[in-house]
């Protein structure tokens, strides 16, 4: 599947299109997503949000601050741009092929039903390579859920599942 | 030992990386972000936990503390050491840094901890080395005025934030951590308000330049709004907790309108930035 991404050069940042394209088509293969995907970069605002459009092309778009390096601002990181793009693309491919047809809309979707999905996309990329803070997404995730054994629990459960549909993870993280 | 040490000679390891304030402002995307834009679906952007970006804000904010700390701690130090005992600084005032010293070494250590519990590692972010630079002034009382009352200022409405912000998440270690450290910083203003009025008693001339580099750090700390009474700033001012540390009044209201100053021009230079934007 062809990969593109926008803009070609950068003027606000250190970002290298090209490194963005391969970690992106690394990801779609590895992921199996089956139709052309497009990243858009919003390159004015250090902001890190990330929304995607799903249509006949999969638009991913994503604020600077989602591929950045914390370390050295303006500069990207590699890890942070594979984890932002892959992310989306499980949660993409979830909604397409996972029995997700009753999630919510993006933006209908409550803090905790997003961070018990973040969770499952983070333990999936994980078991997968990509280096991902688990204590990031525990601290996230408890946060939402709560800071109990009981919530720790749902969280170690829905961070080792591979294949929830949408019930299946509402439930898993009750 | 070398006194005066200036900042690019601070010791750190691999794991850090350093910027200055200059190089943070130079970042053109910082001008088209406005104080409120932090993904809130309201114009509220007080740190808690309500905001969609509210763990990994949490997480960046608990970092700049712990460097925070690092950067206290060698100023504190500092004025142990860089000044004559009797002539240049009463030792009565160098034991109060050494208690600071010892308690900011304590801060570092529970930011450590704090960190890991978020899931962050020590260096993830860039660190801003403008405390300890606000701490290289050659007169003591400036840098009482500086980092004690203006800086250890900011402290405790950082430490006010985030312990609210762990009430709310019922987070047990935020909340507890965050209290007692907020205690040291009420005690450390304190000193910089005490020493402050009884070195300059009689010396009318050096109190005003004193109160005056507080107000230029309390300004340059104001971070552009991030800090104010406005719950579009990201860290509330923490009015109480300031007139315990020995801030007048007069003080708290003089630091609440540079703040709400500092935030309007703000947002009026990010609406300009994000209008040049659009017609380019």
């Amino acid at each position: 599947m062809t990969v593109t991404v926008a803009p070609e050069a950068f003027k606000f940042v250190s970002f290298d299109a090209a490194l963005i394209r391969r970690i992106a088509e690394q990801l779609v293969a590895m992921l199996g997503i089956d139709r052309p995907v497009h990243v858009v970069v919003d390159e004015t605002t250090p902001l890190a949000r990330v929304q995607v459009t799903i249509g006949d092309t999969i638009t991913v778009s994503v604020e600077s601050g989602a591929l950045e390096d914390t370390r050295r601002p303006t500069s990207q990181s590699e890890d942070a741009t594979a984890a932002t793009i892959g992310r989306a693309l499980l949660m993409t491919r979830d909604r397409l092929h996972g029995g997700f047809g009753e999630a919510p809309a993006d933006d209908d979707l409550t803090l905790a039903q997003v961070s018990a999905w973040s969770t499952y996309c983070a333990g999936r990329l994980s078991r997968l390579g990509l280096p991902i803070s688990q204590q990031r997404w525990r601290y996230d995730y408890r946060n939402r859920h709560g800071f109990t054994d009981a919530a720790d629990a749902t969280f170690d459960r829905v961070w080792s599942a591979d294949a929830l549909t949408w019930a299946e993870l509402m439930e898993t993280a009750r | 030992m070398r006194k005066f040490l200036p900042v690019d000679d601070l010791a750190r390891d691999e794991r850090f990386n350093q910027i200055t304030m200059r190089e943070r402002q130079s970042d053109p995307r910082q001008a088209s972000v406005a104080p409120s834009d932090s993904g809130a679906r309201s114009r509220a952007n007080r740190l808690t936990p309500a905001l969609p970006n509210a763990s990994d804000s949490a997480r960046a904010l608990m970092h700049g503390i712990f460097v925070g700390e690092i950067q206290a701690l060698e100023g504190a130090g500092r004025t142990c050491h860089d000044f004559e005992t009797g002539t240049e600084a009463p030792f009565a005032l160098k034991l109060d840094m050494a208690r600071q010293a010892w308690d900011e070494a304590r801060h570092v250590e529970i930011s450590v901890k704090l960190s890991e519990w978020m899931g962050s590692e020590i260096g993830q972010y860039a660190e801003n080395t403008v405390l300890f630079e606000a701490a290289c002034s050659n007169d003591p009382v400036l840098r009482l005025a500086g980092v004690n009352r203006a800086l250890e200022g900011l402290a405790i409405d950082v430490f006010t934030t985030m312990k609210e912000f762990g009430t709310i998440a019922e987070d047990p270690f935020l909340e507890f951590c965050e209290d007692w450290m907020l205690a040291d910083e009420v005690t450390h203003v304190k000193m910089g308000s005490d020493w402050l009025r009884r070195i300059t008693e009689n010396d009318p001339e050096r109190r005003k330049k004193a109160l005056e580099f507080q107000n230029v750090v309390d300004k340059i700390f104001s971070y552009g709004g991030t800090r104010s009474d406005s719950e579009e700033s990201a860290i509330g001012l923490a009015r109480r907790f300031r007139e315990l540390a020995g801030f007048t009044e007069d003080e708290v209201e003089e630091v609440a309108e540079l703040s709400l100053r500092a935030l309007e021009e703000r947002k009026a230079f990010a609406a300009q930035a994000r209008a040049a934007a659009s017609v380019s």
